[in-house]
């Protein structure tokens, strides 16, 4: 008894105390983008500690450089002639040909700035690196500058206001590159922000411009040639120089980035050649001339003068370091308050302010992400009115807890959108990984796909609102399968795929056993704590079929990192897809993606695997599929050129892998959903036809005088809205 | 009979004398048991059924195929349909359900209208209501109930093994042993708990399969708060272990391991009585607790913890399920208390120990 008194006695002080420490904490200040001086040296600001180590490095490289060229002066003074001379001063020929540096081995001018390493890197590639004069661009090119498209942003739309977002995690870094990188918030900084040479418009099939004004595709169908825009400026100011294209492809084939995949997307296989003619123009020539090839080359410029060059130390020194953007956010260090939230700041002196296709988007002045980590307090949150948009997919939010018979949404206060879409939908499925036991047999997997009852699921968890997901590849057009259904839900199909595979018996559970007396159990992983329902469905309905499944639910990191090592049976999973002319088969199915060895040294004779291979991990390859002639027919998918000759193979690839049974696709819905406070306005047709999220083109903008008006109304209690707040554009709808 | 200790037979009578006690200690002790035979009030699978004259007894045992009932499929009979068929054909063969006729893993999307989240209903059952996939929150409650009671006594059984351990040692011999094992455990005590079991179990998972998960997260919980009981062990053995006995027996040579285990122990009982039931709530507070913030048992594992954060989740939508489990509870927790307090009471020692 006395214990319980004590500690009541000393709680109230304690809470007391702690209550008004908290209250004492100030919100930190938010800083303003760096103000624009020509002249200020971009040297980012580091602890005292790093500015030693780096001065010294730097201080040691000169050093190096100095004592190699007295040694070479020396050599030469005492008239000793050394063969290198002779095979450099070959290679300065032929460098001066491509005019990179001339004879003296001065830098050319528009490469004057560049560091030793920079410069040592593009004469080591002159095949790919090449300064040719401006007679060269061929005379008969037709320029294209996107004047036929239409703007898709509304004019009526108003600067200012703060856009409240959430997200569920905090950021591992603020690079856009190397690991950790790919999360969620890289949208904030790159995917939705940065400008690069050309974008594809959402509405249509062409392009509008970036920091080009105009483009034209050679003759040769693979070169892709660009006038820059003279005004295109980072955010620190320093206009973006044509030599910036090529520190694009110094950087991203840097091993310092620790990024393979881009060291391979953006290798010399791929991007053949850059060619600056002069401070205006370029041109870069893919491999392959793709329909979509403006697209593929339309590369975004790295700030050449932030970096220099790149170390070892890369991913220490920028991992809280964002670099400078062309994009119209930027995220400063002030501005990032650890483990709680970023704000994105937007530049003052926007160089593309008033440009076509980039006026009025963009136009809250400031977006603060929070990290909110359980949804449902997000949305709770959200009702609050702190976060400004919420998505409603779900139909628990949509029907239920956000019902249009909601205060909020019948006074006005909230809407509720509901935008037909024309984008290729984030791909739900259960992965099976075909090199685990005992999924390595096929009739096991269809067995497996046909004793997963989506059917229910779709019916009752998601009240017919999504449909079944068909293919690998839906959502691509012409290029999706048309007639390839995925696999219903049968208990007599799943069990004769069972039998066939020796489990035919079955146990005193119910469950399928072998000879052996093994049971059939297979353990489905997944970091998608929201879905654990529909998992929990999928495996009371697998018990029918004899089928006994072992759910694992963990953190969405956790998972992640055990996927990426290729130890799971099934995970439930999703991919973020790309709107491309052509789905991606690669990165998923090919075997390089599976195992470290190449190509098809990791076939026998016969075409089976050998065995003793190493598993690669880190890839996108989920499923660990390695089939020879999966394998060569991606191979030719990715070399063809012909549009036509592409969706046939597309067609087939998405028929062979669903005859491999390793990919049990989920649902898709044919829109997307949005609840979003009255204050925040859309464009009269909501968006573009390709938005997968709102926040995705940037069109919307805050009424400030409009949230006013909502905040005091709801004081009050009286309604707002003179329009109806439950919106649905059926615009785009397929048919 | 064990013979007891005279002094301990009065304490236990005192034990029965606090009415309030003792009686929740009788509701508890039932509730218990009547979990331990859920099976026949709570589940999908039926008593008693009489399909052409043969009896079947479907609740424990193997798995009984449609086909053996003359149905079309052969995965396990739904016992409810089957009932209403016999009572549809009228060919004098039967079916008795258990009073609740719902298992709690099964989703009871019987209705074509059911989405999840039906109200509590009489005539279908569900007394209630359903959760998110329509699975009876009642049976969840009862097998959640199961779960976490075993999970607590097993916790509790496992701390005190290793706390009469670790205290008496440390207890017994004193000196360096004591001083140095003091040290160490109370390094280890100020490890905060939930923090480190969150931390553990969301990484460990990962490699063990998923039968592993419930021993393992015992395992890690036990890990962690072993450390409470061994003070008072200890403190309790050196207590018993100035009196004269311990030093006639030392006297006759009897060895250190008899003297705790035949001497000291039996007195030290006492202490780790009256603190039994304050282990049992604190172990289903935690486990509900983990279970609620999702790290606990592995789903579709019914827990009390797994119900209140659908419930919290839906407040306004399902209040019926807020209302279920935290009545349980609250209920549970009451009776473990009032128990606690009595036991208490009754092992004061102020009333019966003497003092030289």
């Amino acid at each position: 008894m006395n214990d319980m008194k004590k500690i009541k006695f000393f709680v109230s002080p304690l809470v007391a105390s702690i209550t008004l420490f908290f209250l004492g904490c100030e919100e930190p200040k938010l800083k303003q983008p760096r103000e624009t001086k020509p002249d200020q040296s971009q040297e980012p600001s580091n602890s005292s500690g790093k500015v030693d180590r780096e001065f010294t490095r730097e201080l040691a490289r000169e050093f190096a450089a100095e004592f190699v060229k007295e040694f070479a002066k020396q050599i030469n003074h005492k008239g000793i002639s050394l063969d290198a001379n002779q095979s450099t001063g070959a290679f300065k020929n032929s460098v001066s040909k491509t005019g990179l540096v001339d004879a003296s081995g001065k830098p050319h001018p528009l490469l004057s700035h560049c560091s030793e390493d920079v410069l040592e890197f593009y004469q080591k590639n002159v095949d790919c690196f090449s300064i040719l004069s401006p007679e060269e661009i061929p005379n008969d090119l037709e320029w294209q500058d996107g004047s036929s498209e239409k703007e898709f942003s509304s004019p009526n739309a108003k600067r200012g206001g703060t856009f409240h977002a959430y997200m569920r995690d905090f950021p591992r870094t603020l690079r856009t590159i190397g690991p950790d990188a790919n999360g969620g918030f890289r949208s904030y900084l790159l995917d939705n922000n940065v400008i690069g040479l050309t974008h594809a418009h959402p509405n249509s099939d062409g392009y509008y411009p970036g920091t080009a004004n105009e483009w034209a595709v050679g003759n040769d169908g693979r070169t892709v040639y660009f006038r820059l825009d003279s005004n295109a400026r980072f955010s620190d100011g320093k206009r973006v120089r044509a030599s910036d294209y090529f520190f694009f492809f110094y950087f991203m084939r840097s091993k310092h980035i620790q990024a393979p995949w881009y060291n391979d997307f953006y290798g010399k296989d791929k991007f053949q050649k850059v060619t600056l003619y002069d401070e205006q123009t370029l041109s870069i020539t893919f491999y392959k001339a793709k329909p979509d090839v403006v697209e593929r080359v339309s590369i975004r410029p790295k700030p050449e003068h932030f970096y220099s060059e790149l170390g070892g130390e890369y991913l220490t020194k920028y991992q809280w370091q964002p670099e400078p953007t062309t994009g119209a956010y930027v995220a400063l260090p002030e501005n990032v308050d650890k483990g709680k939230s970023v704000t994105l700041v937007r530049q003052n002196n926007w160089w593309a302010n008033d440009k076509r296709f980039f006026r009025n988007r963009f136009n809250p002045d400031q977006v603060k992400v929070s990290v909110i980590r359980d949804n449902d307090k997000a949305f709770e949150i959200f009702l609050k009115g702190q976060i400004d948009a919420f998505g409603l997919a779900k139909t628990e939010f949509w029907y239920e807890k956000l019902a249009n018979d909601h205060s909020l949404v019948k006074n006005g206060y909230l809407t509720k959108v509901t935008f037909f879409n024309q984008a290729p939908p984030p791909s739900y499925a259960l992965r099976i990984n075909s090199q685990k036991a005992p999924l390595d047999n096929l009739d096991i997997r269809v067995g497996f796909h046909h004793a997963m009852n989506f059917e229910l699921v779709l019916e009752r968890i998601f009240r017919g609102d999504f449909v079944r997901m068909n293919t690998v590849a839906d959502g691509f057009g012409e290029r999706s399968h048309p007639t390839l259904k995925a696999r219903e839900f049968s208990v007599d199909k799943a069990v004769e795929s069972f039998a066939r595979a020796g489990y035919s018996k079955r146990g005193k559970d119910g469950i399928l056993i072998n000879e052996r007396g093994e049971k059939l159990s297979i353990e489905i992983m997944t970091g998608y704590k929201h879905f654990e329902d529909v998992l929990v469905v999928l495996k009371e309905e697998a018990k029918k079929a004899g089928l006994e499944i072992k759910l694992k639910v963990l953190e969405q990191t956790a998972a992640w990192k055990m996927a990426n090592e290729k130890n799971h049976q099934v995970i439930f999973s999703a991919f973020g897809t790309f709107v491309e002319l052509f789905p991606r088969f690669w990165e998923p199915f090919h075997s390089d993606n599976a195992y470290q060895e190449k190509g098809d040294l990791k076939y026998l004779e016969n075409g089976d695997l050998k065995p003793g291979l190493t598993t690669k991990t880190s890839t996108n390859n989920f499923t660990q599929t390695a089939v020879r002639e999966l394998d060569h027919l991606i191979n030719q998918y990715r070399e063809e050129e012909d549009l036509l000759q592409i969706t046939k193979m597309a067609h087939r690839l998405s028929k062979i892998i669903h005859d491999h049974a390793v990919w049990v696709p989920a649902w898709k819905n044919p829109w997307l959903r949005v609840g979003h406070w009255s204050w925040l306005q859309f464009p009269d047709d909501w968006g573009p036809k390709e938005s997968t999220d709102y926040e995705e083109f940037q069109v919307f903008w805050i009424d400030t005088q409009e949230k006013k008006k909502i905040l005091n109304a709801m004081e009050k209690g009286e309604p707002v809205s003179s329009q109806p707040t439950v919106r649905e554009y059926k615009k785009y709808e397929s048919k | 009979m064990i013979k007891l200790n005279p002094l301990t037979l009065k304490k236990l009578r005192r034990f029965r004398s606090i009415k309030r006690g003792y009686w929740s200690f009788v509701i508890l002790l039932f509730l218990y048991v009547f979990s331990l035979a859920g099976e026949l009030f709570v589940n999908k699978r039926a008593l008693l059924v009489s399909y052409q004259g043969a009896l079947y007894f479907p609740t424990y045992g193997e798995q009984i195929s449609g086909k053996e009932f003359g149905l079309d499929y052969d995965y396990e009979v739904d016992y409810r349909s089957l009932q209403k068929k016999f009572q549809h054909e009228e060919l004098g063969d039967w079916v008795i359900m258990p009073i609740v006729p719902f298992d709690p893993y099964e989703m009871d999307y019987a209705n074509e209208g059911s989405t999840g989240f039906s109200p509590p209903n009489w005539k279908t059952g569900h007394f209630c209501g359903t959760d998110k996939t329509e699975r009876d929150v009642f049976a969840r409650l009862l097998y959640g109930f199961r779960i976490a009671m075993t999970f607590s006594l097993g916790y509790l059984f496992l701390t005190y093994l290793i706390a009469i351990g670790a205290g008496s040692v440390m207890g017994y011999f004193g000196g360096k042993t004591d001083m140095i094992g003091l040290r160490l455990v109370e390094i280890w005590a100020n490890v905060p708990f939930l923090y480190m079991v969150i931390i553990l179990v969301s990484v460990m998972p990962g490699w063990w399969g998923v039968g592993w998960q419930v021993s393992s997260l015992l395992f890690i919980m036990v890990l962690f708060s072993w450390t409470g009981m061994t003070y008072y062990i200890r403190a309790a053995v050196y207590k018993e272990k100035a009196r004269d006995y311990v030093s006639a027996a030392k006297v006759i040579g009897v060895g250190p391991a008899r003297i705790i285990f035949r001497h000291l122990l039996p007195n030290v009982i006492s202490t780790l009585v009256t603190f039994a039931p304050f282990t049992i709530a604190a172990a289903i507070s935690s486990i509900t607790a983990l279970d609620f913030l999702g790290y606990g048992l592995p789903p579709p594992t019914p827990s009390w913890g797994e119900l209140l954060k659908q419930a919290v989740g839906n407040l306004k939508t399902a209040p019926w399920i807020v209302i279920s489990t935290v009545s349980a509870l609250v209920l549970t927790l009451t009776l473990v208390t009032f128990v606690g307090e009595a036991v208490r009471e009754a092992f004061d020692p102020k009333k019966f120990s003497t003092y030289e």
